[in-house]
């Protein structure tokens, strides 16, 4: 069962990924605490499958990530969405909302 | 990356420190939560290292010029058309060289390295007298260009020595087949050269593909094999279609290249 979530999750990494960057710009540490946040624990990504992910869809030009200067001295790359990730995320949101509502309507007991 | 990597640790190691942990014990669980560090390189390294198709196309644009050339042996015995391409060579090697070595300029460059090794086989037909002369005074300089070029490009990417040696089993098993170390008579090696410059053609549209595939495969041990095989290939069947009638020095340089060539994915393997 855990490989099927998993399988399920690998899937849609991109995805999850490119909603948290989509609502603001934000960093690697700050997206994994987001996404365990938001999905109650649910979603634990490990450090090691976030940047290559991240890195990944920075080459397919889907998001872009910056170096910037915090008050502190601290340094951060933070992810900004570009146009063609907020095309390629508006598509996926649309299978996504299409493939789960067919599910449920199959999974949910027939009404007569 | 390894900032950005860094940065990460930094921020949680700082966040279980808060909890009460100590600094060891902190900076510990933040490296374990990364997991395996040879996974992430890989993957990683995965996400890197396939070239764009232009970048592909670039660097088998070398071997598929080198192609052209003895496919239009007349452009290949035009002095004005080779130091054309000579010139237009240098001029990429160098763009290449001061724009942080990129993938596509390594074949290249093994193609700027040729008329080092040539000048050093055609030492053999100078007069008798001045042959050790001449040896003399190339090698030490040959050696310390190849020397220099290898440590360059090594601290890059191992694999990178491989892409750039690659067209030298291939240049040596063909330029042994056609006797250019015995000291023929120009008429003669022109009569050797005619009928192999189909096979010679087809030799480097091998290396062409595999330097295409070399660029967008992802995984390093398949770059490896694209690097390996080719030219291994094509050394033993040049070989064999001359009987292996190379002679001792022939065959000492051909394994010389072969070495060369497979070492750098050996220490990878190793590594």
């Amino acid at each position: 069962m855990m490989d099927y979530g998993r399988e399920l999750l690998k899937g849609n990494t991109d995805c999850l990924l490119l909603c948290l960057i989509n609502n603001q710009a934000t960093y690697g540490y700050q997206i994994i605490k987001e996404l365990e946040k938001r999905s109650n624990g649910y979603f634990q990504f490990k450090e090691g499958t976030l940047y290559p992910a991240l890195h990944r869809m920075e080459k397919e030009k889907l998001i872009k990530g910056e170096w910037q200067m915090l008050p502190n001295g601290q340094q951060r790359r933070y992810y900004h969405i570009t146009k063609r990730g907020k095309q390629v995320l508006a598509k996926r949101l649309a299978v996504w909302q299409d493939f789960s509502t067919a599910v449920r309507l199959v999974t949910q007991p027939a009404t007569t | 990356m390894t900032r950005e990597l860094q940065t990460h640790l930094e921020d949680k190691s700082q966040e279980l420190r808060e909890t009460g942990l100590s600094e060891d014990e902190a900076n510990n669980i933040a490296t374990e939560s990364f997991g395996p560090p040879q996974l992430i390189a890989q993957q990683i390294y995965e996400v890197h290292s396939q070239g764009t198709w232009q970048e592909a196309f670039f660097a088998a644009l070398s071997h598929l010029l080198v192609a052209l050339l003895f496919f239009a042996s007349y452009y290949w015995q035009n002095i004005i058309c080779l130091s054309i391409i000579l010139v237009a060579v240098t001029c990429i090697v160098i763009y290449g060289w001061c724009h942080n070595k990129p993938m596509w300029f390594f074949p290249w460059l093994g193609y700027y390295l040729l008329p080092v090794i040539i000048t050093g086989m055609l030492l053999i037909y100078l007069p008798h007298g001045w042959v050790w002369l001449a040896t003399l005074a190339y090698f030490p300089l040959a050696l310390f260009a190849f020397a220099y070029i290898m440590k360059q490009t090594a601290s890059r990417d191992w694999l990178y020595v491989s892409l750039m040696l690659a067209p030298l089993p291939v240049v040596f098993s063909w330029s042994l087949a056609l006797g250019i170390n015995e000291s023929l008579p120009s008429n003669m090696l022109s009569a050797r050269l005619q009928p192999a410059i189909p096979w010679i053609v087809i030799s480097f549209l091998v290396l062409a593909v595999a330097t295409f595939a070399y660029a967008r495969v992802r995984q390093r041990w398949c770059k490896a094999a694209t690097l390996l095989i080719p030219p291994s290939v094509i050394l033993v069947s040049v070989t064999l279609v001359n009987r292996g009638n190379i002679g001792f020095w022939g065959w000492l340089i051909l394994l010389f290249s072969l070495f060369a060539l497979a070492s750098p994915a050996w220490l990878q393997a190793r590594s």
